[in-house]
């Protein structure tokens, strides 16, 4: 469960200040998988930054599973995030010199996961993108498609309970982005995986089953497909001016 | 972050810059070299310095002079005259010398076994039937000294006995061998103030090698003590100097008792040096030689501190993308600036490695010739001790971490949100 109380962020100071988010709050219930859908400059990115740990907006609360991240030590923060979360990126951030297999393995070195665990993890990871033939690749041999799940490997390899996705299919064409998207959304089913989409597709957020629309740092609308999320966990809404 | 995997992937962000990381570590590598050779050059200096003391003194031996009057090191002022037998130079420089009395006081002191005046003999030449004349000195024969003996033994010398250096057999004509025992050598003395010449017939006792390491050994001939007493007497005879000496060597008991006897001869008004005294001079003096080569490898190691410090500083611009997914991923801003201390680890560590390896390789390769060109002998000049090798990579490697500081410390301070930024 992810729950942003009033989230404040703004960059600048005094006449240049720019309001990146206007006090939102949201909240997000486990194994979801979230669009956080908006034009550039809109405050998405800012928005997956906070409730990443990434980046502490001055003013809100940031609750996951009953923890607000928004007041632990840098410290903590960095194991929350090596423990708990994934990320991939638009432009895929692999380590182009590094092999497939080394790509894979490094946060699970940063999460001081015992090299025993390791290596059957970064098998599984790998199995799962079915990059498994490529494992002693230098990741800059790879495609974009295969840099993108190479990346996806590299997020579910230390099974994380959050995946933040910035735009994963923004520098792939459609039939590539379209066996990312089956892989994330597979992922979230298979795993019980909340999954937070940023992106300014609407056709990617349709797919998502809850769509959150921000615009000029405030939270426009929050649709939802009710089938697919849990009764027992209503979800809070509140729209903000 | 586990530190074996921190350093690993050190190691392969090194790797990954081949080119730079090798040159970097050249520069702190020059600073190995020169250290490296110092220090086994002092080393070797050493050794040499103690070999050529061991096998010319024995520890129990003291020399002992008269003491400098106080103005005789100034040369710009007049120096007072003082009562005594000395020698004279030109220029108005003397030198006082122990007079008999004087000799007489050191016996006389407790713990000494034997007090031996400096003979200062010079033969007028040393001869064999048929062969040319050489110049020689004489000196008393001392058991301690150690020789390496060709032919005969030097144990028990007699009054009409002669040790003599290989060098001196080769122009005499005698066999370096046993059958050059018993021949007999002709040293002719001249009395200075008449010019009357004593001719001693002796017989060759042992045939030692000429080596630099005997300071007495190539240019001396040496006999019994009172044989080159008898002929320091003659060809001084007539002279104030006939009865005084530029020094003596004073024999304690035992090497406990050197230092208590160097105190009581101090107090009774003459300069001693103990073995142990000439070592710590020349030690010193090694020290110092040494200091200068070790300053100017220092001088290359701080250069190098700026090429380490300017590499790490392009290698974090560089990696800005990769430091920024990694401190997303979770990495703890400590093990971040970790990662790139350690990168500036393994260069001192290359660096100190490379140097330390060239220099040992080249100074095996150059002792053969160094010690030939400077009649060493057997002894080599440069010796390579494996704790130095150890002192000297560790002791670059923490200059290098300590480069790596002000980069390591932007690294960690990078945010992953402004280093993700993709344009």
């Amino acid at each position: 469960m992810i729950e942003v109380k009033n989230v404040t962020k703004t960059y600048g100071k005094k006449q240049n200040v720019f309001t990146a988010l206007d006090d939102v709050t949201l909240s997000i219930p486990e194994g979801t998988s979230v669009a956080i859908l908006g034009k550039s400059g809109s405050g998405k990115s800012t928005l997956m930054h906070a409730m990443s740990g990434l980046d502490r907006p001055e003013k809100g609360e940031v609750v996951i599973d009953g923890e607000n991240i928004l007041t632990l030590k840098q410290k903590a923060v960095d194991r929350f995030r090596a423990e708990k979360i994934g990320f991939i990126f638009q432009s895929f951030f692999v380590q182009g010199n590094e092999s497939v297999y080394d790509n894979v393995s490094m946060p699970l070195e940063i999460a001081n996961v015992s090299g025993s665990k390791r290596k059957a993890r970064v098998e599984a990871a790998l199995e799962a993108v079915e990059l498994s033939d490529k494992t002693k690749n230098k990741a800059k041999n790879l495609s974009g498609g295969q840099k993108q799940r190479l990346a996806i490997a590299r997020a579910i390899a230390n099974e994380p309970s959050i995946i933040f996705a910035d735009e994963p299919t923004g520098n792939l064409d459609s039939v590539t982005g379209a066996k990312v998207e089956e892989l994330l959304f597979g992922y979230n089913r298979k795993k019980g995986v909340t999954l937070i989409i940023v992106t300014h597709d609407p056709d990617l957020a349709s797919r998502c089953d809850m769509v959150v629309s921000i615009k000029d740092g405030k939270i426009e609308s929050i649709k939802q497909k009710k089938a697919t999320v849990p009764q027992k966990q209503t979800v809070k809404r509140k729209v903000v001016q | 972050m586990k530190i074996t995997d921190t350093i690993r992937r050190a190691g392969r962000s090194l790797r990954q810059a081949k080119a730079r990381t090798l040159l970097t570590s050249l520069a702190i590598g020059v600073g190995a070299f020169t250290i490296t050779l110092a220090l086994a050059a002092g080393a070797g200096g050493r050794q040499y310095a103690s070999d050529i003391i061991s096998s010319n003194t024995d520890v129990r031996e003291l020399y002992v002079q008269p003491k400098m009057d106080g103005g005789a090191m100034d040369p710009t002022k007049p120096r007072e005259y003082v009562e005594g037998p000395t020698m004279q130079y030109g220029g108005g420089y003397s030198m006082k010398m122990l007079s008999s009395s004087d000799v007489e006081t050191l016996k006389n002191i407790e713990n000494v076994i034997e007090v031996t005046p400096v003979y200062n003999a010079s033969a007028l030449y040393v001869t064999r039937e048929g062969q040319k004349k050489y110049q020689a000195g004489l000196e008393p024969h001392n058991s301690a000294i150690k020789d390496e003996i060709l032919a005969g033994s030097t144990d028990g010398i007699g009054d009409d006995e002669v040790i003599l250096p290989s060098a001196f057999a080769e122009v005499l004509g005698v066999p370096q061998d046993d059958s050059a025992l018993g021949k007999t050598i002709d040293i002719v003395i001249a009395n200075t103030t008449t010019g009357v010449q004593k001719t001693y017939v002796l017989k060759v006792k042992a045939v030692v090698k000429s080596s630099i390491l005997s300071a007495v050994g190539s240019t001396t001939l040496r006999t019994s003590r009172d044989t080159v007493a008898d002929m320091y007497a003659f060809s001084m005879k007539g002279t104030p100097l006939e009865t005084a000496y530029i020094g003596a060597t004073v024999m304690a008991k035992d090497e406990a008792s050197v230092a208590g006897v160097k105190k009581v001869i101090e107090d009774k008004g003459f300069m001693a040096q103990t073995a142990e005294d000439l070592m710590g001079f020349l030690f010193q003096f090694i020290n110092v030689l040494m200091g200068i080569l070790i300053g100017f490898g220092a001088l290359a190691v701080v250069t190098s501190v700026f090429g380490i410090i300017n590499t790490q500083y392009i290698s974090v611009l560089e990696r800005t993308q990769q430091i920024g997914l990694m401190k997303a991923l979770g990495m703890r801003r400590r093990d971040v600036g970790r990662l790139f201390k350690f990168e500036a680890a393994w260069i001192g560590f290359l660096g100190g490695a490379l140097g330390s390896g060239a220099a040992w390789l080249a100074g095996t390769i150059a002792n053969p010739w160094i010690s030939d060109t400077l009649s060493l002998g057997d002894s080599h000049l440069l010796i390579f001790q494996p704790l130095s090798f150890v002192i000297i990579i560790g002791g670059l490697m923490f200059v290098a971490v300590a480069s790596g500081i002000l980069p390591s410390r932007k690294a960690a301070k990078l945010d992953p949100i402004e280093a993700l930024r993709t344009e």
